[in-house]
């Protein structure tokens, strides 16, 4: 049994619920946060019956700081110290630019960006003894590939990497490690179970279950692992990204480009 | 009454027809061609040609029917063509929809699967709890997909209840959605010889006749938009092969295979299904199920249905009778 909590935000559906699962499979106490009505106090409750485990749960827009700072501010009142930090919250969408209104993109790259960013800072201020503290932060494949119709979630993708990976220079040698999650598509809401059915060949085998990705990420994240990215053809996707110049992977983008059209 | 039924050829839909055509009701029966081997015969039973994907044959055959019941549904491990699993399962279930509020039908029950609320961690699971797994399996991702169909007409009123049975056994014929008969009857020839798993697995049973009921009752009782488990005892494989043996005093030794083993021969069946395009006879993603124990709580429709269960070895005993009257 662990005396400090995980919080895990965005911890209703998606990747962030088998997140909530597989550190609660662990032993872990839990501070699950996410948009109210999403059946957050139900999935606590499922994990407290099944895992013997404290999960507290806080309904909450994280795209008002002033929820954040309240956030750890009731933490902080109720004595529960955590010593890890999943930012999984995020938006995510598959749209030509120009059809989603500009409240969107603005409540996107709030909860993409500034969320991750303003909990992080209140997350290393946070008083706990623990010894080692763990922060994984939840990029995107598309924060490493440029593609059409991911525009600004790539962008918001992008900075959550460039973010990470400066805070690791910062970080190396204090107790708090802090990780890159870098998926790619995975089987979560039911819009992308439809969109990931109808995709072919190399583009299906890179699709992952969540619970596999959820386990990976965790795993990850202990080992202290500064990125990591399930699945080998994501593995060797981002290898080859390394190896071919610019010009042909533009050509591969224009190409693939014609099926989307 | 008229009664309107889609799978009126498959398990349930089948002893569903013809349990309520005995009470008396008219039966709309749905099916693809006059002269299917398990159309139910009775002198109440209507066959009415017609195909899900087509919704102008769905409104016909539903003309004057006050009750709908949709049963019908792609219950295979796998097809060919996989866009047939969308097509069947999910824009089916929008054509009767669709269809059954353009003929004024008043109440629908939709017969959905446990296999949308997934795997079990430790305790049976109810109709409120979370899922802890992705959906893989093709069927239960498009029922998945098909009870959100639901809950969208439910939310524009139309009064739709779903019935979620578990792993279905009773007397019945042997078809594709029949796993239970199909391994039992496999059993008592000396044709199954696998305790997969090493036995361990907990999966829950649901009795054909409690789960024609508690169709019966859903309709009657069953509120809109609520799911309702109709399941039955949870048994592991080594307890369901004690009872299939005590019953049947058919005696055969079974090799206890671990679940890994299990995978590995799932990848090799899926590699000889992925070239030749031949049906495999297991998949990976169900040797990953073998992981998890299935286990289901009927209490809500218990107490909000009156829905009962009957006890494994007594349903097991009457299939098990049923079979080896067939064969003789």
């Amino acid at each position: 049994m662990h005396t400090s909590a995980a919080i895990i935000t965005g911890a209703s559906e998606g990747l962030g619920k088998f997140m909530a699962i597989e550190m609660a499979s662990r032993g872990y106490h839990l501070v699950l946060v996410a948009l109210p009505g999403t059946g957050l106090p139900q999935l606590a409750q499922f994990l407290i019956k099944n895992f013997s485990i404290c999960a507290h749960y806080f309904e909450m827009d994280l795209t008002e700081v002033d929820n954040c700072v309240a956030l750890f501010q009731s933490l902080r009142t109720q004595h529960i110290q955590a010593d890890i930090l999943i930012n999984n919250a995020g938006i995510g969408n598959n749209d030509w630019f120009d059809d989603k209104c500009i409240c969107f993109y603005a409540k996107q790259i709030t909860l993409n960006v500034m969320a991750p960013v303003v909990l992080t800072r209140l997350f290393i201020d946070h008083p706990c003894h623990a010894k080692q503290r763990y922060i994984l932060n939840v990029g995107s494949l598309g924060g490493i590939f440029v593609v059409p119709k991911k525009g600004v979630y790539g962008a918001t993708k992008s900075f959550i990497r460039h973010f990470t990976k400066s805070l690791q220079i910062e970080l190396r040698n204090t107790n708090i490690s802090i990780s890159l999650l870098s998926p790619g598509g995975i089987n979560t809401k039911p819009e992308l179970l439809v969109l990931h059915d109808s995709l072919k060949g190399i583009s299906r085998v890179t699709v992952l279950e969540p619970e596999v990705v959820a386990k990976k990420a965790i795993d990850g994240m202990f080992k202290g692992k500064k990125e990591i990215i399930p699945g080998i053809f994501n593995r060797i996707f981002v290898w080859l990204k390394g190896l071919l110049p610019n010009i042909i992977q533009e050509m591969i983008i224009h190409r693939n480009m014609k099926n989307v059209l | 009454m008229n009664i309107f039924i889609s799978g009126a050829t498959g398990f349930i839909g089948r002893a569903l027809s013809l349990t309520l055509a005995e009470q008396g009701h008219t039966i709309h029966a749905l099916s693809r061609r006059n002269n299917h081997p398990l159309l139910p015969v009775h002198p109440n039973i209507r066959v009415f040609l017609g195909d899900i994907s087509s919704k102008n044959s769905l409104v016909a055959a539903m003309q004057g029917c006050e009750q709908a019941y949709h049963t019908a549904a792609l219950a295979k491990m796998w097809t060919k063509n996989k866009n047939e699993f969308h097509e069947v399962n999910v824009a089916g279930t929008r054509n009767i929809l669709e269809a059954a509020n353009e003929a004024g039908v008043g109440k629908i029950v939709h017969t959905s699967s446990c296999g949308v609320i997934g795997p079990t961690l430790k305790y049976p699971m109810t109709e409120e709890d979370p899922r802890i797994t992705g959906f893989p399996i093709h069927y239960e991702r498009t029922k998945y997909l098909a009870e959100l169909e639901v809950r969208e007409f439910v939310k524009k009123g139309m009064n739709v209840v779903i019935a979620s049975p578990s792993r279905v056994y009773g007397k019945g014929p042997i078809t594709d959605s029949n796993t239970v008969g199909k391994i039992v009857t496999a059993y008592l020839r000396g044709k199954w010889r696998v305790n997969p798993a090493n036995g361990r697995q907990v999966s829950n049973y649901a009795y054909l006749d409690d789960v024609v009921q508690g169709h019966i009752a859903a309709m009657q009782h069953g509120i809109a938009g609520h799911r309702y488990i109709l399941g039955g005892e949870d048994v592991s494989f080594n307890a369901f092969f004690d009872t299939v043996r005590q019953l049947s005093g058919v005696h055969h030794r079974l090799i206890n295979v671990p679940q890994p083993a299990i995978k590995w021969y799932s990848w090799i069946e899926w590699l000889k299904t992925s070239i030749t395009g031949q049906p495999p006879f297991f998949l990976p993603e169900f040797a990953d199920r073998l992981k998890y124990d299935q286990k289901y709580s009927s209490q809500k429709a218990i107490d909000q249905l009156g829905y009962r269960i009957t006890p494994f070895p007594e349903g097991m005993q009457q299939m098990i009778q049923y079979y080896l009257q067939q064969k003789n």
